[in-house]
């Protein structure tokens, strides 16, 4: 019988391709895809432990807020940490007053809309690192990190 | 015919090539100059160490500290740099990569009293130690002695710079924290202005007066409620203001230190700390 040498090199070819394909199964695995943005960087923690007097009215408030009106509307805060997890981060590194009045200082730098990019380091893709510890007025715990450098915790 | 032709010099040229002994000590250590010069340290250095093996060879043992300090991998650099025995030709040298290996790992102690040593001896590299201990100097906490000593070492081409380190070093251009919350406590916003927090400073001057203005109307207008909320909240923005200047003054402080630290750093990786140039790959 003869064969054509063409045809036996085609049919050769193919069928390795078609082999080769068939290797790489997770690669071509089917995968419903979703569209909705990643929020790794929202750590939510639901705690209504009493740790010390403010808790009892801080901790209630702030797990509120994130249940009704934070994680319905959407990540919209530009920092990290979100102005939210700032307040209740600063209470519990320093007291329930300068927490607070931290906040009121994070709530300013939320406000004003000019010159982010030249003012804070990034965090991921959309978000401005602004940690608490370096407002505690503790000159030790200020780690400074030049603005426009990416971050990751 | 021309089959066997070809299968002879196809052959010959297999059989040729396992002629070639590429464990011989000469072959290892080209193999190893060729890593080295093509910066791939680590793999050099194993090749080294082999060649060491078979022959004992000054010029290899140094390479192998060069290799180690330029991988950043001080305490395996420090330890081969004292087997480098007196007699070697880079005996020297290997004095001043000891102290650079020190300095950049943070040994203080050992580095002040080597470079003490290295500067009062007889070495050819006395003054690069001397510059690099000054240098190393405006890094530490320690006091600088007086400018026209400090500057003494130094290269007329390297006066410039380091004066310029020694003057910031003496005084720094801090932000006064205590300054910053008066000016915020008298008219808010104004503290972040002095840090140059310039959005920061405008923002908290609205914010504070807007909640101020609303305050006063609904006081005026008779709406206690509102007016107190307002009130609350124009009290919390003035104070979180005047809290928010001091920890700006902190934070521009630490970034001048920041700075100045990066700036003296980057001086010191440009002069290669200070340790003459080797030519092992031309």
């Amino acid at each position: 019988m003869i064969i054509n040498k063409k045809y036996l090199l085609s049919i050769l070819f193919i069928y390795q391709v078609a082999i080769y394909s068939q290797t790489d199964w997770v690669r071509w695995e089917k995968s419903d895809l979703t569209y909705q943005l990643k929020n790794n960087y929202l750590e939510r923690e639901y705690d209504l432990s009493i740790e010390s007097v403010s808790d009892v009215i801080v901790k209630p408030v702030i797990n509120a807020y994130w249940f009704f009106v934070s994680d319905v509307d959407g990540a919209n805060c530009p920092f990290q940490p979100s102005c939210s997890s700032f307040l209740v981060q600063s209470i519990k590194e320093t007291n329930v007053f300068q927490g607070v009045v931290m906040f009121f200082d994070r709530f300013t730098r939320d406000t004003n809309i000019f010159g982010r990019h030249e003012h804070y380091p990034r965090y991921g893709k959309n978000h401005f690192y602004d940690p608490v510890s370096l407002y505690t007025l503790e000159e030790e715990n200020i780690n400074y990190i030049p603005a426009k450098t990416y971050v990751n915790e | 015919m021309l089959k066997i032709f070809y299968l002879i010099i196809l052959l010959s040229s297999i059989m040729f090539s396992q002629q070639i002994d590429f464990q011989s000590p000469e072959n290892i250590k080209l193999f190893a100059d060729f890593l080295f010069c093509d910066n791939d340290y680590l793999r050099a250095i194993d090749e080294y160490e082999k060649y060491l093996v078979a022959v004992d060879d000054d010029l290899v043992q140094f390479k192998i500290t060069i290799a180690y300090s330029s991988m950043n991998d001080c305490e395996n650099a420090i330890n081969k740099l004292g087997l480098i025995k007196k007699t070697s030709p880079f005996y020297e040298q290997s004095k001043i990569e000891l102290l650079k290996s020190l300095y950049l790992q943070n040994i203080d102690s050992v580095f002040y009293a080597v470079a003490e040593t290295l500067i009062n001896s007889k070495s050819l590299y006395a003054n690069n130690a001397y510059r690099l201990k000054n240098t190393a100097l405006l890094l530490s906490k320690t006091e600088l002695p007086e400018k026209e000593s400090f500057l003494i070492p130094f290269e007329v081409e390297e006066k410039k710079t380091i004066s310029d380190f020694y003057n910031l070093k003496k005084n720094p251009p801090y932000k006064s924290e205590a300054l910053a919350g008066v000016l915020s406590a008298i008219i808010p916003g104004s503290g972040k202005i002095y840090t140059k927090d310039y959005g920061d400073g405008i923002t908290a001057f609205l914010l504070t007066g807007l909640f101020t203005y609303l305050a006063y109307t609904n006081f005026e207008h008779d709406h206690p409620t509102r007016a107190w909320i307002f009130a609350a909240l124009g009290a919390g923005f003035y104070v979180g203001n005047i809290y928010g200047s001091v920890a700006s003054a902190q934070i521009f402080n630490a970034k001048v230190n920041f700075e100045f630290n990066e700036g003296v750093k980057l001086f010191l990786e440009d002069k290669k700390y200070f340790t003459p140039n080797y030519d092992f790959c031309k």
